[in-house]
């Protein structure tokens, strides 16, 4: 019960930050209790995942309702992220439970991840509203008509935009699905570059779309409860404390600046996921 | 003009978001509410404290410290929902097939057969995964 609510104050302070930082709260949430926690790196991938997918199904309907989630970009990539989102979680699993040291790996590679994370956000720009012309979408584009539009408030009227590159693109979603599976990060870290600077699609889009790719990730609970790695004492707290949080710090992120939050949290995200390198080498018995 | 003068959202849209949303607040509420029960200690099926002492070992490691067993698909969960802590498994569960239901949801509202052909595609790989897992 003590780690419940211990559990469920973290979250809650992930949940705030995570909003205000543009970081997604799996991202920060499974290097940083593989770090604190004595649970295994197996159930905290299992809340990780449980907390992602829940947090983006909150959210979705009303993005779709204004306009900002692609749901038609969604279905082109939901049936290449289903399948390797679930194999990442199945030999994310194996590893641990067929090799003695499985733990180690999935620590030293956990911490490979999160130090990619971290530059990935260091080097991408946002691009607020690419210019994609009608001639610059692929045939995929155009026939599918991956395109849309929404009401944007600070210029007063309604933006359109296209995409482009959905070939590569799709490529580029499975990797991701499957390292969201393996170690139950979720993946708007990887998705919302991909939309934004490969597809072309707005950043707010983007970040909205994102959230709706994150659910294809859904499968890959299923690997975790199947083998029972997700355990409500765990799950529950994290979600509860996630959600509440991030609440808060959507009204926290209107009235503090950013940038110092977006540096402390590259920061954290840097120590995390060097010392799971460092923890996982020193498990194998490297260093 | 107003937005919802202008922005059109497609139907298969925005049957996916209302199909989306309901599964999820009736998922939040089925793991939440047994869940509080459990951790107030009614009919656990995994009492905390030995939660506690073999939750640092893998999960396979943890069933068999535990429980003495080896889990392998859902029928764990069915075979034990009179516990809170397991009936709270159910929640998660539905949570995880909500995109499902609401892909099969928009498959029929879908603006052109391509949509529904990939919707389609990705509810069976989805169904597919659920399967494989259970094997």
């Amino acid at each position: 019960m003590g780690w419940s609510i211990i559990l469920f104050l973290f979250t809650f302070a992930i949940g705030i930050i995570s909003p205000v930082s543009g970081v997604g709260g799996g991202v920060l949430f499974v290097p940083l209790a593989t770090l604190i926690f004595p649970f295994h790196v197996d159930f905290i991938r299992g809340a990780g995942l449980v907390m992602a997918v829940t947090s983006a199904l909150s959210s979705i309907p009303y993005l779709i309702k204004k306009g900002l989630a692609s749901i038609k970009i969604f279905a082109v990539i939901a049936p290449v992220m289903v399948i390797t989102s679930v194999v990442g979680g199945f030999i994310g699993l194996k590893v641990t439970s067929a090799f003695p040291g499985g733990k180690y790996y999935i620590e030293l590679m956990l911490g490979a991840i999160i130090l990619l994370v971290f530059a990935v956000m260091m080097l991408s720009k946002k691009l607020e509203f690419p210019d994609v012309k009608e001639e610059d979408m692929d045939s995929w584009a155009k026939s599918l008509n991956l395109r849309g539009a929404w009401y944007e408030p600070n210029l007063g009227r309604v933006v359109h935009y296209n995409t482009k590159n959905t070939k590569i693109s799709e490529v580029i979603f499975a990797v991701i699905g499957f390292i969201a599976g393996m170690f139950g990060l979720g993946a708007g870290w990887a998705n919302v570059p991909v939309l934004n600077m490969l597809m072309g699609t707005p950043i707010k889009v983007a970040t909205a779309t994102s959230m709706a790719i994150i659910t294809a990730n859904a499968p890959a609970i299923g690997i975790y409860l199947t083998k029972g790695a997700i355990l409500p004492s765990i799950v529950i707290p994290s979600v509860l404390g996630i959600t509440i949080g991030a609440r808060i710090g959507a009204k926290v992120a209107e009235i503090i600046k950013p940038v110092f939050v977006r540096y402390l949290v590259l920061a954290v995200l840097l120590l995390a996921g060097a010392l799971n390198v460092v923890k996982g080498l020193r498990g194998l018995g490297i260093i | 003009m107003t937005e919802h003068e202008e922005v059109k959202v497609e139907d298969m849209e925005l049957v996916f978001g209302k199909t989306m949303i309901v599964f999820t607040i009736v998922g939040i509420v089925m793991m939440v509410i047994p869940a509080i029960f459990y951790l107030a200690g009614v009919r656990q099926y995994l009492p905390l404290s030995e939660v506690s002492k073999y939750w640092a070992g893998s999960a396979s490691e943890f069933w068999q410290n535990t429980k003495g067993i080896h889990l392998h698909g859902y029928g764990w969960i069915f075979n034990n929902l009179f516990y809170t802590d397991i009936l709270s498994m159910l929640g998660v569960l539905l949570l995880m097939i909500t995109p499902l239901i609401s892909m099969l949801a928009s498959m029929f509202k879908a603006s052109s057969k391509t949509y529904g052909i990939l919707f389609l595609l990705a509810a069976l790989e989805f169904i597919i995964s659920i399967l494989f897992k259970t094997s």
